[in-house]
């Protein structure tokens, strides 16, 4: 570590540093900022270089905000550019580390602010520059060459701003397309144990968590901030069936944090071992038997569901950490994810949503079904639905044709409740039975009608 | 150290929080919290309010999905949290605001506990003026309490509104080192029936504070109450805070 006039060591993190005290804010809310870690050809870094484009801090007036950009480029021969992101999330800790600088936050939304006793003490951008390069080698063997360059000139700064804006946009297309099976850790959140004592959320890449607060990338940075916490990693072990979602890693930890209530779990399915439902998920995916397809209702939605009962009533169904068949909590988010419901069918199953939440996913949901899918407008209640339904030509249709053809062959296995019924209308409103935790095991099953 | 200030509405429970404040601020970095959306200790203290946490944690909910996906929202909340605070040259201050809507915020609660926990400890006082029901307590506006201060008017059914306090403050179990009660608009006696009566149950009257002329006036026309400078009152309170700071 080279000579710097303040300390610097990990136990600055979370100095907070008050107006009061201040000698000068860095971006922040007043001015702007950003900054941007990219990987580079080794013959473009001069090694432990650092420039400052702009007034350094002992030319800056005391009490005033200053534009702020960080630019950090490094090379090494094992540096890939995927690592951009983690190594720049860094600089967040390494800046906090130096004793009278505060660093919130990230990319284009950071704040920092320098102590008036760092500034008598003589820290210059020169001195943060050579803690970056010291702190980076220290922690990242393969960080060979190392340069630092800072904006603070209002004008200059514009420029690798865009640069900035345009290399996060490309980074966020790319993560956006990230699947489970580009992983090998999950998260797993307890918090909501404190109401319903056998919930564990499962979150992965593919599956934001229920309350649709958490994402992977916000599981792995709170599982850096708070490792004991109420959020933690899991290693998915095993894939016994990707389409479904079943990982060996992710049942263990499910039995164990379930007190052994729950087995199994299919990260992307609504039967058979669905995941388990707390009671603060955003919007409930359910499946509707009569027209064997899945409807979603989210929280903020008034009216009610093509089964005659609105949200409340059904959250009050599902919730409790349990798993119930055919129904499950789940995160807006999780309908843009390329696997929902995709053990299902997905989107090819899906018939229902309220408006708004249909308004709100837009293009995300695929085109070739998006109108085909009812709202509230359309369908109210099962026999509109139905007739909408088919009217439209949605895929689920065909199977009903399935349905009733095997039906017609003799005998048909019958894997649960999930039997399709569509041959069978039934009367206004109609009747839904949901069995719970039941096996039920049929040569045949006859359903007639009761015509008196 | 850090010291909540509860009681029901009208006990003069932000005229004790916004004396703490003043007297407080002149030995150290602090800050205050003002946790009840009924009392407004940041009108007493003289300070416009800008945003509260409610507003903060509103808005992370509502633009949550807007976030691009490598842009943290606890991180994007610390940003927040620091924008709301609202900073002096003697004192900073928070505002809590309003209770959350529709919608689960636990996780949010969480993570904002956290940051403010974190906050907390770079001030030497946080004074936090909190309701009766402790309910930004139960949620956890912070972790620990060193002191817990209750403001009563003189009267039995004062003493049993501690006694509650203190009892769902242990159902709570907000972990604090001391619990007082401090009779407010007393006369000579009314104080010893009130000391009398706390014993009873077990609580200690760590100070009174007379009937004072100038707090009413400055309440009745609007003036805050920090501005005060030399009155009964704040000399009780000053009083108070010597016994406080003894232990
Ligand atoms: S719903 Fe949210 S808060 Fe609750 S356990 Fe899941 S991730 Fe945690």
């Amino acid at each position: 570590m080279s000579k710097l006039p303040v300390d610097v060591g990990i136990i600055y993190e979370g100095e907070r540093i008050r107006k009061a005290n201040m000698y000068a804010d860095l971006a922040g809310p007043k001015s702007k900022g950003a900054e941007l870690l990219k990987v580079v050809a080794a013959s473009k870094v001069k090694d432990g270089s650092v420039t400052v484009i702009g007034p350094d801090l002992k030319d800056m007036k005391e009490g005033s905000a200053y534009p702020f950009g960080v630019s950090i480029e490094v090379s090494g021969k094992k540096l890939e550019e995927d690592l951009e992101g983690v190594f720049e999330r860094r600089i967040h800790d390494f800046m906090n580390y130096i004793q009278g600088m505060m660093h919130l936050n990230s990319r284009d939304i950071i704040w920092c602010r320098i102590s008036k006793e760092a500034n008598k003490a003589g820290l210059g951008l020169n001195h943060v520059g050579q803690a970056m390069v010291d702190l980076f080698k220290a922690e990242f063997d393969v960080i060979e060459k190392i340069q630092v360059t800072f904006y603070t000139d209002d004008k200059k700064i514009d420029k690798f701003l865009k640069d900035a804006r345009a290399a996060y946009e490309k980074r966020d297309a790319k993560v956006r397309g990230l699947k489970d099976e580009d992983v090998d850790t999950f998260y797993g959140c307890l918090l909501c144990q404190s109401f319903a004592p056998k919930h564990v959320c499962t979150i992965t890449p593919s599956r934001t968590s229920s309350c649709g607060s958490i994402t992977w990338f916000e599981g792995r940075a709170a599982v850096k901030v708070d490792p004991k916490g109420p959020i933690f990693a899991v290693e998915k072990g095993e894939v016994i069936d990707l389409e479904k979602g079943e990982y060996s890693g992710i049942n263990e930890m499910t039995v164990e944090r379930s007190n052994g209530e729950v087995e199994r779990v299919y990260l992307h399915s609504l039967f058979d071992y669905p995941h388990t439902s707390c009671g603060c998920f955003e919007a409930i995916g359910f499946y509707i038997p009569e027209v064997d397809g899945i409807g979603v209702v989210h929280r903020d939605f008034r009216g009610v569901t093509p089964f005659g009962i609105p949200f409340s009533t059904m959250a009050g169904q599902v919730g409790g950490g349990v798993q119930s068949e055919g129904f499950q909590g789940m995160a807006i988010e999780y309908m843009r994810s390329s696997k929902f419901f995709a053990a299902d069918g997905g989107w090819q199953r899906t018939v229902w949503m309220p408006k708004a939440l249909k308004d709100r996913i837009g293009n995300d949901i695929p085109e070739d079904v998006r109108d085909k899918i009812a709202t509230e407008e359309e369908a109210t209640d099962l026999d509109s639905l139905k007739a909408f339904l088919k009217e439209k030509n949605h895929p689920v249709v065909a199977r009903w044709k399935e349905a009733v053809q095997a039906s017609a062959d003799g005998g048909i296995a019958v894997s649960q409740f999930e039997m399709p019924v569509a041959g069978v209308p039934m009367a206004g409103g109609g009747m839904t039975i949901i069995f719970k935790n039941a096996k039920i095991y049929a040569e045949k099953v006859i359903i007639k009608r009761n015509d008196k | 150290m850090i010291i909540a200030v509860s009681g029901k509405g009208g006990t003069g429970k932000t005229v004790v929080a916004s004396f703490l404040v003043k007297i407080l601020s002149k030995e150290g970095d602090l800050l205050a919290i003002d946790a009840d959306p009924d009392a407004n200790l940041a009108d007493t203290l003289g300070i416009e309010t800008k945003k509260t946490i409610g507003t903060v944690r509103e808005e992370l909910m509502r633009d949550r999905d807007k976030l691009p996906p490598t842009q943290s929202w606890r991180q994007k909340l610390e940003y927040d949290v620091m924008g709301a605070t609202i900073e002096t040259d003697t004192f900073d201050l928070l505002v809590m605001g309003r209770p959350e809507g529709q919608g689960c915020y636990c996780p949010l609660n969480h993570v904002l506990r956290e940051i403010i926990d974190t906050v907390a400890k770079n001030y030497d006082f946080v004074i936090i003026d909190a309701e009766a029901g402790l309910e930004h307590l139960s949620r956890r506006t912070t972790q620990d309490v060193d002191v817990m201060l209750v403001v009563t008017d003189p009267s039995k059914r004062g003493v049993t509104t501690a006694q509650r306090i203190k009892e769902l403050a242990e159902h709570l179990e907000i972990n604090f080192k001391g619990l007082y009660l401090i009779a407010n608009r007393t006369t000579k006696e009314s104080e010893k029936k009130m000391s009398d009566y706390a014993k009873e149950v077990g609580l200690e009257v760590i100070g009174t504070i007379p009937e004072d002329e100038k707090v009413r006036k400055f309440d009745f026309e609007g003036r805050p109450l920090i501005e005060i400078e030399d009155s009964k009152a704040l000399n009780a309170v000053e009083k108070i805070v010597k016994k406080l700071v003894k232990q």
